[in-house]
């Protein structure tokens, strides 16, 4: 079974179609990055894969589960950090992650292993008591991701995790995403090939709404006949303009 | 903890740790209160020139009793102001997508944007009423204590009725237009609910506007339960919780097609 599926699944807005017959198979342990530059409909397949968004075509499924007929058993299994950081700003580290965990109806033993257990996990020790609103980006979108942990999911989807952070919290945050892998299955999605390069098991790539290419960093190389990422994303991209 | 208590805390610390919402909910109406009782003395004092045999102008409705419940349901009107704030601020970012990716559903945000919001109203209440009742010993106006206690029960409609218009407008609108909007209600509510003036001895459109709309109706059924008038509260009280029902159901039906169009 795989972690996450998706079958010619399709999103047409009024008069744009943002993801077109997108064909995807991810592994069960796998950091997938759907690696595509801003309007490829990267964010639409994630929102389609949390049930935030019902697909025009097509089917999608997460660990089996299909993300339309069975949308409360996909929730329990993934856990979401949205492109623009979402947490409650004026409430402090410690009780966002409190406030999670009441979402999930978890007792206060749970609710304090949890919070704790995440915490440290992310090295929010020293800002546990801060406000969320004082928080920089870096910091921010470590809690927002710990928020995304908190429901315990089998699939991670981080949309553009490093959007907007400096190099050294990109580098720090790139640190967690690796302690998280082979845990759970992680699907990020990104325009930035460095990122998709250090973290990712596989490499898809969307232009326009289609999977032009898919695999792993060598593979990409070995199908354009070109030496690292960003060639041979150019390489596609160009081909796909034909 | 069930998933309607953790949205309601989470809303509450929002709201209380917004030192906005202290000032206009709180300080707003405690300022009114003292600027219209200056007011009334102002008027009382030119009226106490007038020559022997003169009849003495009649109490107005800047009198402490009368001023109570017209300043008690202008501060609800703020309390609708950061209602919406809440809702069109959390529609505005993420935050709300989010949430919807969890197992939370539409009754556990209604009710958790309606219950903080609705002890913060029963607060607001209890604090303008008891600073009426010390302006009133300090002026030696005559206030019964237990009017005020049953006029905070007879206002409980309308804490209702302003948080449902909240949901209403913060689900509606987004958090750039919504402060605009909440402030011509804000100015409606309190003019066409004759706090500042008095609305019967006008005749006309502008009396029939005032009798179609609630905010009257709240301001009334206040009034005359302070002032012991039982006799004439119930029609200004059912007219009051009429609108509350109706506002809440409306309200809900918005949120709830409002969460189904963002989640196409
Ligand atoms: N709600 C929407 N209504 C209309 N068009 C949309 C909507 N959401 C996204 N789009 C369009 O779909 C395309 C893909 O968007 P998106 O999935 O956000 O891309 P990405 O996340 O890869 O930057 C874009 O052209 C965008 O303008
Ligand atoms: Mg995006």
């Amino acid at each position: 079974m795989y972690a996450v599926q998706t079958k010619g699944l399709v999103k047409k807005y009024k008069t744009k179609t943002a993801v077109s017959g997108l064909d995807l198979a991810i592994n069960e342990g796998e950091i997938y990055a759907l690696l595509g530059v801003n309007g490829a409909g990267k964010t639409t397949t994630i929102r389609m894969l949390t049930c935030l968004s019902k697909p025009t075509d097509g089917e999608c499924f997460v660990c089996g589960k299909n993300c339309v007929s069975q949308m409360s058993e996909v929730k329990k299994l993934t856990g979401i950090s949205p492109q623009d950081t979402a947490v409650a700003e004026n409430l402090t580290v410690t009780e966002n992650l409190q406030f999670i965990c009441g979402i999930y109806e978890f007792s206060a033993e749970k609710t304090a292993e949890s919070v704790e257990r995440l915490i440290k996990l992310f090295s929010l020790e020293e800002y546990k008591n801060s406000r969320a609103k004082t928080l920089s980006g870096g910091w921010k979108r470590k809690l927002s991701i710990a928020m995304a942990m908190i429901g315990e999911p089998r699939v991670l989807f981080l949309d553009e995790p490093t959007l907007g952070l400096d190099v050294l919290a990109r580098r720090e945050l790139w640190n967690i995403i690796e302690k998280l892998k082979s845990k759970i299955t992680i699907i990020l999605t990104t325009h930035y090939m460095e990122e998709a390069e250090k973290l990712s098991d596989r490499i898809g790539i969307m232009i326009n709404g289609e999977l032009k290419a898919e695999g792993t960093l060598s593979e990409l190389e070995a199908q354009t006949g070109e030496q690292g990422l960003e060639n041979a994303f150019v390489k596609i991209a160009e081909g796909g303009k034909e | 903890m069930s998933k309607t208590t953790a949205f309601s805390q989470r809303n509450l610390k929002e709201l209380i740790r917004d030192p906005l919402s202290y000032l206009f909910c709180l300080g707003f109406p405690l300022v009114m209160l003292v600027v219209m009782t200056l007011v009334n003395n102002g008027i009382e004092s030119s009226t106490a020139d007038l020559p022997p045999g003169a009849v003495s102008a009649a109490p107005t409705i800047f009198q402490i009793d009368k001023l109570a419940g017209g300043i008690a349901v202008f501060g609800l009107t703020f309390l609708m102001l950061f209602t919406c704030l809440t809702v069109a601020k959390d529609r505005s970012g993420a935050f709300l997508m989010r949430l919807y990716a969890t197992p939370m559903r539409s009754a556990n945000f209604i009710a958790g944007y309606m219950l903080p919001t609705f002890v913060l109203g029963i607060i607001q209440i209890v604090i303008t009423l008891a600073a009426s009742l010390i302006i009133a010993l300090i002026k030696d106006v005559e206030l019964n204590v237990g009017g005020l206690v049953l006029s905070a029960a007879v206002l409980m409609p309308t804490v209702v009725m302003f948080i449902a218009l909240g949901v209403l407008f913060g689900t509606m609108f987004s958090d750039k237009s919504a402060p605009g909007l909440c402030s011509i209600v804000i100015s409606l509510a309190s003019f066409l609910g004759g706090i500042w003036f008095d609305a019967d001895s006008t005749g006309g459109f502008l009396k029939k506007l005032c009798d179609v709309l609630p905010f009257i109706h709240s301001v009334k059924a206040a009034r005359l339960t302070c002032a012991l008038d039982f006799e004439n509260v119930l029609p200004h009280l059912l007219i009051s919780t009429a609108y509350a029902a109706l506002l809440t159901v409306i309200s809900i039906i918005a949120f709830k097609s409002r969460m189904k169009a963002d989640l196409q």
